[in-house]
C-alpha cells in the first residue's frame, strides 16, 4: 500500500532541492575542505564576516606594502601594527553595530562566544597567514616574522575579555589605544624601536592571555545578551 | 505552549530604567502587549525572550529561569524570536539568511533546515523569493520574512516585537491567520502600539512607563471605558482625560461624563486611553 503522506513529503524534498539557491563559492570551498554544511553556512553566510575579511585583508595588504624594502623603520612600524590585525577582525566580525541579525541570533540556542570564537578564528586566521607572509617575504624581517604574535593574542584576549563589559568598538578602541601608549612608552624608556616584542612583552603577553581567559570563561554569558 | 510566569520583573535598558515591577503570567493564546511608544514594550519583550537580563524580580518560562545558563538555552530551543528591529537586509540571499538562523536554532542536516526554511517561507507566502537578496525585498515582505524566521523549529513560545509595522491591511490579515494557526500550539506574545492589532488577541496586557496597567481580555478593557465615553457637538472645555475630533462632526470624550451627556458604545481604544491616561 502506498503511503501518500510519505510520497507527498518526498516530493516536496525534491522540490525545495531544486528550489534552494546553490551555495555561496566560499561554501562550497569550505565544504570541500571538510567543514560540514552547518558550519560552513554560520561561516560563509554572515555579512559581517566577508566585511571583516576584507577590511583586515586590506590593512594587511597596507602594513605589507609598507614593509616592503629594507628600512627599518618601516619595518619596526609594520611589527607594531600587525597585532592589531587580528583584534580589528574581531571587532568587525561580532556585535550589533556589524551584525545586522544580531539580536535574532541572541535568542538561538548558539552560545555567543562560540559564535564570536567560530568569526574570530576564520577571520584571525585568514589575517594572520596572510600578514606572516608579508613579514617573512620582507628581507629586513625574517629574524623578527613572529615576535608579535603573542602580543597579538595577548591584545585580542583582552579586546574579548574587554567586550563583555562594553561594546566591542569600545573594547577595541581601548585595546588599541592602550597598546599605542605602551608602544611610546617603552621605546622612549629604551630607544629601541621593538623593544616592546622583548622578552619580558613576550612573558607580560602569556599573562595577559590567562588573564583575559579566565575573565572571557568567567563573563561568558555576557555574549548571550543584550548590553543593557 | 509555553508558560510565562514574571514576578516583579525590572529591567534597564539604553541606560534608563525600562520595566519595574511587572507581574505577568501566560499560558497559550495570543496576547498584545499594548502601550505607548517607550513604554517598556520592548524591554519587557526582550526580557521574555531571554536576550536581556531582568535587573530584579524573576521570570520563569516553563518552570526554567533563564538566569541560568541551561535552561536559558533550553527555552531558547523553544522560542521564535522577532526583534523590533530585525536587521533583514542586506545583499544575502532569503534562503542563505533563513538556513543560517536555523543552523543557528541548531536545526537538524542540511535537508531538515531546508524543508524548514521552505516550510517557514510558505507560511508568509515567500516561497517565490527564495533566491531574491533581502535587499531586494519590500518593506513588508522583510517583516513577513522576520516572522518567518521566528517560525523556524516549530517555537512553543513565539515572541513578536511589533510584527504588524509596515504591513499593508492584506499583509496584516495575512500575519493574524499565521498568529491564529500558531496559538493552538504556542503562547504567543506581540507587541504593538495599535489598538485594532490588539483587538484581535486573546488577551491584552497594557504598558506604560514601565509598568503593567491593565491585564485581561481587549473586551474587559474596552469595558473599562463602559460609562466614561461619550460624543458631544462642541469641543469640551472642561478637563476631560481625552477628546478629538470624528468624521462626523462630533467630538468622541473620555473622562467623567458631564450631566446629560450622550453616552456611546466603548471601545478598545477608550479602554486603553483611559488605562494609560
Amino acid at each position: 500500500m502506498i503511503d501518500q503522506t510519505r510520497i507527498d513529503a518526498n516530493w516536496r524534498a525534491i522540490t525545495f532541492e531544486l528550489d534552494a539557491p546553490v551555495p555561496s563559492r566560499t561554501e562550497r570551498i569550505l565544504r570541500r575542505a571538510g567543514f560540514s554544511s552547518a558550519t560552513a553556512r554560520l561561516v560563509a553566510a554572515t555579512p559581517a564576516l566577508r566585511r571583516s575579511w576584507a577590511a583586515a585583508l586590506a590593512v594587511v595588504v597596507l602594513i605589507g606594502l609598507g614593509a616592503a624594502g629594507e628600512d627599518p623603520a618601516n619595518i619596526s612600524a609594520m611589527l607594531v601594527l600587525a597585532p592589531l590585525v587580528p583584534v580589528l577582525g574581531v571587532a568587525l566580525a561580532y556585535g550589533p553595530s556589524v551584525d545586522p541579525v544580531h539580536e535574532i541570533g541572541l535568542a538561538t540556542p548558539i552560545r555567543g562566544l562560540r559564535l564570536l570564537a567560530i568569526r574570530s578564528v576564520t577571520v584571525v586566521a585568514v589575517a594572520v597567514s596572510v600578514l606572516a607572509s608579508s613579514v617573512l617575504v620582507s628581507p629586513a624581517a625574517n629574524s623578527l616574522a613572529f615576535v608579535w604574535l603573542l602580543p597579538a593574542l595577548a591584545l585580542t584576549s583582552i579586546a574579548v575579555g574587554a567586550m563583555t563589559f562594553t561594546t566591542p568598538r569600545r573594547a577595541v578602541a581601548g585595546v588599541s589605544v592602550g597598546w599605542a601608549v605602551l608602544v611610546v612608552v617603552v621605546q622612549t624608556a629604551t630607544a629601541d624601536s621593538l623593544a616592546v616584542f622583548g622578552a619580558g612583552m613576550q612573558l607580560g603577553s602569556l599573562v595577559a592571555v590567562v588573564i583575559a581567559a579566565g575573565v572571557i570563561t568567567k563573563r561568558h554569558e555576557a555574549f548571550d545578551r543584550v548590553s543593557p | 505552549m509555553m508558560q510565562v510566569l514574571a514576578f516583579g520583573l525590572g529591567a534597564s535598558f539604553a541606560g534608563r530604567r525600562a520595566l519595574d515591577g511587572v507581574d505577568l503570567s501566560i499560558e497559550g493564546g495570543v496576547t498584545a502587549v499594548l502601550g505607548p511608544n517607550g513604554a517598556g514594550k520592548s524591554t519587557l519583550l526582550r526580557c521574555l525572550a531571554t536576550v536581556l537580563a531582568p535587573d530584579d524580580g524573576s521570570l520563569l518560562l516553563d518552570g526554567m529561569n533563564p538566569k541560568f545558563e541551561p535552561d536559558r538555552i533550553e527555552i531558547r530551543r523553544r522560542l521564535g524570536y522577532l526583534p523590533q528591529h530585525h536587521g533583514l537586509r542586506g545583499a544575502d540571499r532569503v534562503f542563505d539568511t533563513m538556513d543560517l538562523l536555523a543552523v543557528m536554532k541548531e536545526a537538524g542536516d542540511e535537508r531538515e533546515r531546508r524543508t524548514m526554511v521552505f516550510d517557514a517561507l510558505e507560511r508568509v507566502g515567500l516561497t517565490e523569493r527564495a533566491s531574491d537578496s533581502l535587499d531586494d525585498l519590500s518593506g513588508g515582505m522583510r517583516q513577513r520574512l522576520g516572522v518567518a524566521q521566528a517560525l523556524l523549529t516549530a517555537p512553543r513560545l513565539l515572541i513578536l516585537d511589533e510584527p504588524a509595522a509596515g504591513l499593508d491591511p492584506d499583509e496584516r490579515r495575512r500575519l493574524r491567520e499565521i498568529l491564529t494557526e500558531r496559538r493552538q500550539r504556542s503562547t504567543v506574545v506581540i507587541s504593538t502600539h495599535l489598538t485594532d492589532e490588539a483587538a484581535h488577541a486573546d488577551g491584552v496586557v497594557v504598558v506604560n512607563e514601565g509598568r503593567v496597567l491593565f491585564v485581561g481580555s481587549p473586551a474587559a478593557l474596552a469595558q473599562r471605558a463602559a460609562g466614561r465615553a461619550w460624543a458631544q457637538p462642541d469641543a469640551p472645555i472642561d478637563t476631560v482625560r481625552a477628546s478629538w475630533l470624528q468624521a462626523d462632526g462630533t467630538h468622541r470624550c473620555l473622562g467623567t461624563p458631564p450631566p446629560g451627556a450622550t453616552l456611546v458604545a466603548p471601545t478598545l481604544e477608550d479602554g486603553y486611553l483611559l488605562t494609560i491616561g
